[in-house]
């Protein structure tokens, strides 16, 4: 008995304190037993998202051996672009955007009453950078040319692909170097952790620097497209617009990821931070309403601009319609009537329809009002292998999300000798 | 081919855009005591 309550005493002080890793030895010890599971492993969750990530590689095996086109995917000469730019890339980046939006609220505007949730917001924004944009592999017809805007062998300066291939490689190590401080803490590595901590201001400034151009980067992708994007979604401010919606797109994820995490990894979060989380929720509510806002006026003002108004008396003026009120005016005064009540139910369905709204409108931008006049017989929709393939990109996220929250101080408190360290 | 060299009157909608402007200015002070205000 007294020997079992020294292991438990031991294994509670190696947590707080941190593993003591003295050598390469250690650290290949350490990492084994952090390999294992931890928990029970038949969950629901794990039973249904384990074969579909398996498959999904397997396919992914296929697409790199045999391309791009059938069977792997529906793409086409008429559009290149399907699920895996437009789901994948485009909008995994814009809700990545959290991590900038809210390093910018914490460290550049200091409003620390958000700092409990930015260790899980920076570890999202690095994974869906690492997972998301790592798949442009997938997209790209020569995967093999991957690295050429890296190293030359034509560089490809004339693109804007080059620019958000150097802004995802740069934003993935300003996010590593945010979030380093945790996997230092996680090794127990206390002068490294000091070390790392003094770099996190310069890795938020350059990350959120790098932000706002690759977000509208991304709008820009568009810019050539004007002869084939529908003129209700074609504006010389697709950029603008872009960034814009990454800002309430990324809020909208954290309150959505936040509230997930939150039921999921309750234990390991102290009482003081789950009750300051409602006030939390409330704070990104009004950030978000107040942001769809100025979305939306934006796109009025737009639709004045480029002369589109009459085409609003139409299918895809209808279906523009739908997204812009059902998905911008609509969460945002549902945000509005939340943050008022503090009502977290009708925040977080505001936060779900915000989602859905920004998949929808880079959705649209990608295939569904590119080349619209296509009939629709011959338009594209995603091959059930690129399904597949998207759900298992999504669900790895989720795993290495969960493996590394399980381990490290993301969500529970840093240990004591980091937490004087800590701003 | 035509369609890339469309030409309009950018100048035409200016008076629109200046009355939304406006109006966004003057909605925005409305929304934001709005959304501060603390429910009934």
């Amino acid at each position: 008995m007294a020997g079992e309550k020294l292991e438990t005493v031991d294994i509670v002080e190696e947590k707080a304190e941190g593993p003591s890793i003295k050598s390469f030895g250690n650290f290949i010890d350490f990492l084994k037993k952090e390999l294992k599971p931890k928990g029970n492993i038949a969950t629901p969750f794990n039973i249904i998202s384990l074969p579909i990530m398996l498959l999904g590689y397997v396919f992914i095996v296929l697409r790199l051996a045999y391309g791009l086109g059938k069977p792997v995917t529906n793409l086409t000469q008429e559009f290149p672009w399907g699920l895996w730019i437009g789901f994948d890339v485009v909008t995994g980046v814009a809700f990545a955007g959290g991590g900038y939006v809210l390093c910018f609220i914490v460290y550049v505007l200091r409003a620390e009453k958000y700092h409990p949730i930015i260790r899980a917001t920076v570890l999202n924004a690095f994974l869906a950078y690492l997972f998301y944009a790592g798949a442009i592999v997938l997209d790209i017809g020569r995967w093999w040319n991957i690295y050429n805007p890296m190293v030359g062998n034509s560089f490809g300066v004339n693109a804007v692909m080059f620019l958000v291939a150097w802004h995802f490689f740069l934003y993935m190590l300003a996010a590593l170097i945010e979030f380093s401080p945790t996997i230092a803490e996680w090794l127990g590595m206390r002068r490294v952790r000091k070390i790392l901590g003094a770099l996190t201001l310069g890795a938020v400034i350059f990350g959120i620097t790098l932000s706002t151009l690759h977000q509208s980067g991304l709008g820009a992708l568009m810019m050539m497209a004007k002869s084939k994007i529908h003129p209700l979604w074609y504006t010389n401010f697709i950029p603008i617009l872009y960034f814009v919606s990454s800002i309430f797109a990324g809020l909208s994820l954290t309150i959505f990821e936040g509230s997930i995490s939150h039921k999921v990894f309750g234990p390991q979060i102290d009482e003081e931070h789950h009750k300051s989380y409602d006030d939390i929720v409330v704070g990104l509510a009004r950030i978000c309403a107040l942001t769809m806002f100025g979305y939306f006026f934006l796109k009025a003002i737009l639709l004045v601009h480029e002369h589109a108004v009459p085409y609003l008396d139409s299918t895809m003026g209808f279906w523009y319609l739908f997204e812009v009120i059902g998905f911008v005016l609509v969460p945002c005064f549902m945000f509005v009537s939340g943050a008022q009540q503090k009502n977290l139910s009708t925040i977080k369905f505001a936060a779900v329809l915000t989602i859905v709204g920004i998949i929808l409108n880079r959705l649209n931008y990608t295939f569904i009002a590119y080349n619209w006049y296509v009939p629709l017989s011959e338009r594209y929709w995603p091959a059930p292998m690129e399904l597949v393939i998207t759900a298992s990109i999504i669900l790895s996220e989720v795993w290495a999300f969960r493996w590394m929250v399980n381990r490290m101080p993301v969500l529970r408190k840093p240990p004591a000798w980091a937490i004087e360290k800590e701003h | 081919m035509e369609e890339l060299f469309t030409y309009y009157d950018m100048f035409a909608t200016k008076g629109d855009e200046y009355l939304i402007i406006i109006a966004v200015l003057v909605l925005m002070i409305v929304f934001w005591k709005f959304l501060y205000m603390k429910p009934y």
